[in-house]
């Protein structure tokens, strides 16, 4: 109405009246008042609105005595707040600032992002002894790590040397006997655990993203032939108008693994790293000191055999004996071996991909093909839809069914309730 | 308005007094605001003593909120936002009781205790308003509150604010407009000889 027409909008003129206007627009809109009866008419409204809605009294009540005394009495008691909280009020005033908590928050996140950042936590199944290893190889490279393997090795040589001569121990002492003449496990271990440092199978898994592919490919045959190691597995997928990856189970010699893990890593950037350590120290001493025992009793069932004196029944059960305690020790070498070989050589799995680039002239399937295929697709989408929805219906109608004949008349119920209630109440 | 003081800064001191251990403060504070506060419940609530009760909660509140209190605001605007949450949750337990407990409290109710007709009338055409834009003109014409101030306790924008007071009035206008019927004219008969102008809306609303 007034608002095409007139200097000032309706809702300005109002807002004048309240005082809500700026005084340059304010005196500009009063002077157009002056001049124009039909926004003066309506300012009249506005005025006599407000005159007609102060008629709405209410009855003055005066201060209540009783309560202002209660209030002064719990204002008496109230603490008068410092700058800073009194002592053993620090928790409260914190907890009262919320940013203080957000930001106490913050910095405790921050600090344990970066503190995980900095240094990778050890797996859930590696020993204390492990990650201490590895903490300590950050710094010092790859000559702790070969001393300890080396270390490692040369007791392990002395333990196969105890089991080859089972009545003398490491350093030349002899081991006491157990009732059959043989060096019992605990005792063997027990010689053994003093010198031996841990056996460690260690497994690193990587996933690199790189440029090159091709170069990060020979990259990888340079590392393996210059650290001494070898493919266990590798399989290489170079699908055209995708991506190249390569997945690598790679065995390296446990003293270069942090030298090899540190080259692989040079190749692109890391998508992932995790490292794992398996402490075999107790299985491979059990295994030797079986494997001793093993061959004592063959040595104990040859020297039976070569004084045979009974019956020839006898004589074919210490042939079947001597078969089965063979296999067995053929077994606990291979074992031996394995365990053996899993300490000296750490496995990577390795995981390369490469950073693909689309090309431009890279065919795609015409759009008649891919018109078809997606029509193909939507057909199949829309009967396995249907046919979910029947089975799903089939499946939950009947409960559903019955949960809705028992809920409903409830939900009714309280709706009409709430429905009342909403429209009675202000 | 004037059962509200005009100098928002004493009040401010005044309750920093408080808060830094000047229990006195707070009294005086009371004085000033017990009745414009038990005004704000009381054109509200149909219930007096209800009104009162939420009256003293609402000081009660910033006594208990004072260590957390921050002169950002004018503490009008603060104290009436105590009260705004105060009587939310009032209206939440009244719904409540009402669906499951069956007390309700009805409009009709609310111009029960009313002294004048003319009180009334324009309860119930104010009743007739849209919830929101009716809290805003009340806010405004008996709160005395600033556009700025009514957005901030409403959370809205202060245009919205400008143009929902704007609605609010114009409806407000077409409600007090006498109806044909008996019965209205009498109403407005009634409602123009207890403000001692009868002329008021009778003739506007004709223009419009």
């Amino acid at each position: 109405m007034i608002a095409e027409t007139h200097f000032a909008t309706p809702e300005e003129i109002m807002a004048l009246l309240d005082g809500e206007i700026p005084f340059e627009r304010a005196e500009a809109i009063r002077e157009h008042l002056d001049e124009c009866p039909e926004c003066r008419e309506l300012a009249e409204v506005f005025r006599n609105g407000s005159a007609a809605i102060s008629n709405w009294t209410v009855p003055v009540v005066l201060p209540h005595a009783e309560f202002e005394k209660r209030l002064a009495g719990v204002a008496h008691q109230t603490p008068a707040r410092g700058p800073f909280p009194a002592g053993g009020q620090w928790l409260a005033f914190v907890v009262r600032r919320r940013w203080v908590m957000t930001a106490a928050v913050a910095v405790v996140l921050l600090a344990i992002a970066v503190t995980q950042s900095r240094r990778p936590a050890a797996p859930i199944n590696m020993p204390v002894d492990m990650a201490r290893t590895d903490s300590a190889s950050a710094g010092d490279g790859l000559e702790f790590s070969k001393t300890r393997t080396k270390s490692s090795v040369t007791k392990r040589m002395a333990a196969s040397q105890l089991a080859e001569n089972p009545l003398q121990s490491a350093d030349g002492e002899l081991a006491p006997l157990d009732s059959n003449g043989l060096v019992s496990p605990e005792e063997r271990l027990s010689q053994t655990d003093d010198q031996q440092t841990p056996m460690i199978a260690r497994t690193v898994t990587l996933s690199i993203v790189v440029k090159d592919f091709g170069f990060s490919r020979t990259a990888l045959d340079a590392i393996l032939a210059r650290h001494h190691g070898y493919a266990a597995s590798l399989n290489a997928s170079t699908q055209q108008n995708a991506a190249r990856s390569l997945q690598a189970s790679l065995r390296i010699p446990a003293g270069e693994l942090n030298a090899a893990v540190a080259e692989l890593k040079s190749l692109g950037q890391v998508e992932n790293e995790s490292q794992n350590g398996e402490e075999v120290t107790q299985q491979h001493a059990d295994l030797v000191a079986r494997l001793k025992n093993s061959r004592e009793t063959e040595q104990r069932l040859q020297a039976i055999l070569l004084q045979r004196t009974g019956k020839i029944s006898d004589v074919l059960a210490v042939e079947q004996e001597i078969a089965r305690v063979r296999g067995e020790i053929e077994r606990m070498e291979a074992e031996q071996k394995s365990l053996e070989h899993r300490v000296d050589f750490a496995a990577i799995e390795l995981s390369l991909a490469e950073e693909y680039k689309a090309q431009i002239g890279s065919p795609s399937p015409s759009i008649s093909t891919r018109v078809h295929n997606a029509l193909v697709a939507g057909y199949r989408s829309a009967i396995e839809g249907v046919v979910s929805l029947i089975l799903f219906f089939a499946e939950y109608g009947p409960s559903g069914l019955i949960w809705l004949v028992v809920l409903a008349p409830l939900a009714w119920f309280l709706h009409r309730r709430w429905a009342r209630a909403t429209s009675v109440v202000s | 308005m004037s059962e509200t003081r005009t100098n928002p800064a004493s009040d401010e001191k005044l309750m920093l007094a408080f808060v830094q251990g000047f229990p006195e403060a707070l009294n005086e504070l009371y004085r000033r605001y017990q009745q414009p506060i038990h005004g704000f419940f009381r054109r509200r609530i149909a219930d007096s003593s209800r009104a009162e009760e939420l009256t003293q909660e609402t000081f009660l509140a910033l006594l208990g909120a004072a260590n957390r209190y921050e002169p950002l605001a004018l503490f009008r605007t603060y104290l009436y936002a105590i009260a705004l949450k105060i009587l939310r949750a009032y209206r939440r337990k009244a719904i409540f009781r009402a669906a499951f407990l069956g007390r309700s409290e009805t409009i009709s109710d609310l111009g029960r205790q009313d002294a004048t007709e003319t009180g009334l009338w324009i309860r119930r055409a104010i009743g007739q308003l849209e919830p929101t834009d009716r809290e805003i003109l009340l806010l405004r014409e008996f709160e005395q509150l600033s556009y700025a101030e009514i957005a901030d306790l409403l959370h809205l924008p202060i245009n919205t604010v400008r143009s929902r007071l704007f609605r609010a009035r114009i409806a407000l206008r077409e409600l007090l407009k006498p109806s044909p019927s008996p019965a209205a004219n009498q109403v407005v008969t009634a409602a123009g000889s207890a403000s001692g102008n009868p002329q008021i809306i009778a003739p506007k609303g004709q223009r419009a």
